[in-house]
């Protein structure tokens, strides 16, 4: 079957590294007139100090004030104007910034990056601070504070990492971190690790290489390379958690909700590859182990097209993580207890057909992630960043076709056991009243 | 540092040509994007959330859920794994205006894909215990989509705006009460309406080259019968004009989610394209008034946004922001005064001049994909739009005049008219909203 699906693409792609060190890949791409800018920084909540998490996300937040030659609120205005969409993120190895334009703008999001990698701290202020640390306040407000679950993600870095280990906090930090920081931490931050050094430049889409690289050479050349940067905190951890962690969260939420998360080896290891076809054999798409048992047959759990996932970090471990929200009147144990049954069966027999499900998928996955412009420098970006090379990207699909049944049943074997697990609960906290009729 | 480029000469572009043709008396909307590894096939059917009876709010989705729960021999799984066997991802939806199902699929397995589809246009089967579970599961999601605050917010808001028994009244996908009544009968009866040859459309977008298009056809149209009574004139009347206020209590919430608005035209009038550039001057683009007040000026919000929502019937016009407790009131006055503002003043000429740059420059990457190309065709049938929509769509944006905005922001905003819903904790500002003036206060309390 997966023959008939095996026109796979190779990204021709060229890398220029300028002398300051900027790691430069260009791949063209002529489909429509449209280019993607993408520049990761080497820095990520890995890289915080204790006392200063969530600072690379409010960092990331103070790049787009303004900088030399760019007023504040003038950077998205100049992208939207020109036809080009934005944005920034960060999370626990990386921090990224992108903008796809119509490609005759090309040179205005170049020049825009260039202006803040190199300019940043001349429109640095006070105000800039105090502003985008309220609204990284309310971002967490909105996005954890204040919603159903909220806290699970926090909950699960705390759980599954150890105090002490890069990942025991989340991206968005604390309240408290953040009301801490002051402008002496952005400028020390910015000065630490925002360097051409620091930092690979994807331009995908529709452009000439030789122009293109020409273009970073003019807009980027000039930014000095910073040379040395400091050791980031030691990501040292043991392969597994070597126990089983339980915890269970009263919240106000709907319905209870469990999140099951296991350490597992980190991406681009051969156990993560195997993970990434484990994790759909067992709960990627309606033909999925999980979808098919705690859905469908015992309908203990609401439908979810990704049941499990696997992070992508390097940092000593990732995670696997499978997420688990029971139906209406369903008791949690029940679902928990099943789930488990169906993850231990997977060891028992794995038919071949499985395999090629799942294959077909990550296949289509993978074309679906890299088919616009903005996915596949992202992409590049990542793989150049968190293993070294851009090139990789033409290997991680063959990588993953070609994982074995066998490889399989071991990494989940290895993985999905009891002393390797976090597993975090929520239920519906009892209201006061409630308690009083009790 | 180098100075400012200026731009190159911009490449040509515009929106795909494509084709219609009529198939084994079916209507057909195809698109050849040459090298694109994936395509989509799929239907778009005149069965929007619109049509259905309010008392059986939520039919069209629970619909469009149960053509992929068992067709032509294959239960739920089995049909599951035929699609992803060949790496095919199936999409469902209901909005207003259609019910929108298909693949997405390598472009090889295109006539593999069209035969699951037509399978479950034609031949799913709606069996008993399916539609339990569909319901069931529906009525479960609802439950975990309304502990979200901002989804009561806008639930209220619609009902806020629109009379009882507007369909507008309620949300899209229906409610738990609708939901709950509705029979297995009432469903097939639906399907049995709505879906059927004279009212779907076949869209396949992605690289044809070698695709035999009218074969993909044919999979779909041929044998089905094309018979079926008329839509339904869809009510949809909004309540009487003038503000008020509708709180939704959450106690402990660390944040309110405000929204103010009111009802809007649709998607058919003529100065469709000066208002919606209005609303990208006030809440559509990140330099936008209201989130350059309330973000980035004020640090109320993680963002905050507005426009108008045009449908096929009629339409609402909305803003809204989750904004720290303590500054609920406060941030309620800047967003009535940035709609007063712009309604009173109109906007300025860089404004205008940003805005239209902004949304005639971003075609070319709005439409670069499969899907974002065969979600366009999709309005092209909604609205019946001609050939050369967007391309004319993008001149008319270019060519809008601030007399143009201007006239369309003191008529189509309507700030005497403005419901005010605040999902949060009213212990914090409820004292304080009487004198705000924006009408009588109702306090509902979230049952969760």
């Amino acid at each position: 079957m997966l023959a008939r699906v095996s026109t796979l693409p190779t990204y021709d792609l060229r890398t220029h590294t300028l002398d300051n060190g900027l790691k430069v890949i260009v791949s063209e791409d002529r489909l429509a007139p449209v280019v993607a800018v993408n520049i990761w920084y080497d820095v990520g909540s890995r890289h915080e100090t204790l006392g200063r998490t969530g600072f690379a996300h409010l960092f990331e937040h103070l790049m787009f004030q303004g900088s030399a030659n760019v007023a504040r609120g003038e950077h998205f205005a100049l992208v939207n104007a020109a036809g080009g969409t934005l944005n920034g993120t960060t999370w626990c190895d990386r921090t990224n910034y992108y903008e796809t334009l119509p490609s005759h703008h090309l040179a205005t999001g170049l020049w825009l990056e260039a202006d803040r990698m190199g300019g940043l701290l001349e429109a640095l202020d006070q105000d800039n601070l105090d502003n985008q640390r309220e609204v990284v306040k309310n971002e967490k407000r909105q996005t954890r504070d204040n919603q159903p679950y909220g806290s699970a993600l926090d909950l699960l870095h705390e759980l599954a990492y150890p105090a002490g280990h890069p990942y025991h906090h989340s991206t968005i930090g604390s309240m408290h971190d953040l009301d801490a920081a002051e402008l002496v931490d952005a400028r020390s931050f910015y000065s630490t690790w925002y360097a051409p050094d620091n930092a690979s430049l994807a331009i995908v889409g529709d452009v000439d290489t030789a122009e293109a690289i020409a273009l970073a050479e003019r807009f980027f050349g000039s930014i000095p390379s910073k040379g040395s940067f400091p050791e980031p905190p030691s990501t040292q951890i043991a392969p597994r958690i070597g126990k089983e962690i339980r915890k269970t969260v009263q919240d106000r939420v709907p319905v209870p909700r469990a999140f099951v998360a296991y350490r597992t080896a980190p991406f681009g290891s051969a156990e993560y590859d195997a993970m990434q076809v484990a994790t759909v054999v067992l709960g990627g798409g309606r033909g999925s182990r999980l979808y098919k048992s705690l859905v469908l047959d015992q309908q203990l759990m609401q439908p979810s097209d990704g049941i499990v996932e696997t992070w992508p970090f390097i940092g000593g471990a990732t995670l696997t993580i499978s997420d688990l929200a029971a139906r209406e009147g369903v008791a949690i144990e029940r679902l928990e207890t099943a789930y488990h049954q169906e993850v231990a069966r997977l060891l028992d027999n794995l038919d071949p057909d499985e395999l090629v499900r799942a294959k077909a998928l990550l296949t289509s996955h993978w074309l679906h992630h890299l088919a616009s412009v903005d996915g596949r420098a992202d992409t590049f970006n990542q793989y150049a960043t968190l293993l070294g090379d851009p090139r990789l990207v033409n290997d991680a699909l063959p990588n993953v076709l070609a994982v074995t049944a066998e490889q399989v049943r071991e990494a989940v074997d290895q993985v999905m056991r009891p002393d390797n697990r976090v597993v975090l609960t929520f239920v519906p906290a009892v209201s006061d009243e409630q308690e009083a009729a009790a | 540092m180098t100075a400012r480029p200026e731009p190159g000469a911009p490449r040509p572009w515009t929106f795909p040509t494509f084709d219609r043709r009529l198939v084994a008396g079916g209507r057909m909307l195809t698109a050849h994007l040459p090298g694109r590894a994936l395509a989509v096939t799929s239907l778009v059917v005149d069965a929007g959330a619109v049509l259905e009876p309010s008392a059986q709010a939520g039919v069209s989705e629970i619909v469009a859920r149960a053509m992929s729960e068992g067709a032509a021999g294959r239960d739920s799984y089995e049909f599951g794994v035929a699609g992803e066997r060949i790496g095919a991802t199936w999409r469902s939806s209901t909005d207003w205006d259609s019910l929108r199902v298909g693949f997405e699929v390598p472009a090889g397995e295109l006539a593999a894909a069209t035969q699951l589809l037509a399978d479950a246009a034609r031949s799913a089967e709606f069996a008993d215990d399916v539609l339990e579970r569909v319901l069931d599961e529906r009525i479960d999601e609802i439950s975990l989509d309304r502990s979200q605050p901002a989804v009561l917010a806008s639930e209220a808001l619609g009902s806020a705006l629109f009379q009882a028994e507007s369909r507008y009244a309620k949300p899209d996908g229906g409610d738990p009460e609708t939901l709950e009544a509705l029979q297995h009968a009432d469903i097939r009866r639906y399907r049995d309406a709505r879906l059927r040859r004279d009212a779907a459309t076949l869209v396949v977008v992605g690289d044809l080259d070698g695709v035999d298009v009218d074969a993909l056809g044919r999979t779909v149209f041929e044998g089905w019968d094309g018979d079926g009574s008329a839509a339904s004139t869809p009510v949809v009347q909004p309540r009487d004009a003038g503000r008020r206020v509708v709180v939704v209590d959450r106690p402990g919430s660390v944040q309110s989610v405000v929204m103010m608005g009111h009802d809007g035209p649709a998607r058919a009038v003529d100065d469709y394209v000066a208002m919606t550039t209005l609303a990208l001057v006030l809440g559509g683009m990140f330099s936008s008034r209201l989130n350059m007040k309330l973000r980035e000026e004020k640090g109320y919000a993680y963002g905050a946004f507005g426009g108008f929502d045009t449908r096929k019937h009629g339409g609402v016009f909305a803003a809204r922001a989750a904004v720290q407790s303590e500054v609920t009131v406060p941030a309620l006055e800047d967003m009535l005064a940035e709609i007063e503002r712009v309604h009173r003043d109109g906007v300025t000429s860089e404004e205008l001049e940003q805005a239209r740059s902004y949304r005639a420059g971003v075609f070319p990457v709005n439409f670069a994909g499969v899907g974002s190309v065969a979600a366009g065709l999709g309005d092209v049938i909604v609205h019946g739009f001609e050939d050369d929509h967007f391309d004319a769509l993008r001149a008319k944006i270019l060519d809008v005049t601030l007399d143009e905005v201007n006239a369309t922001a003191s008529t189509r905003l309507r700030p005497d008219d403005l419901v005010t819903v605040v999902v949060g904790d009213a212990s914090g500002f409820a004292k304080e909203l009487d004198a705000l003036g924006l009408g009588p206060v109702e306090i509902i309390t979230d049952e969760q």
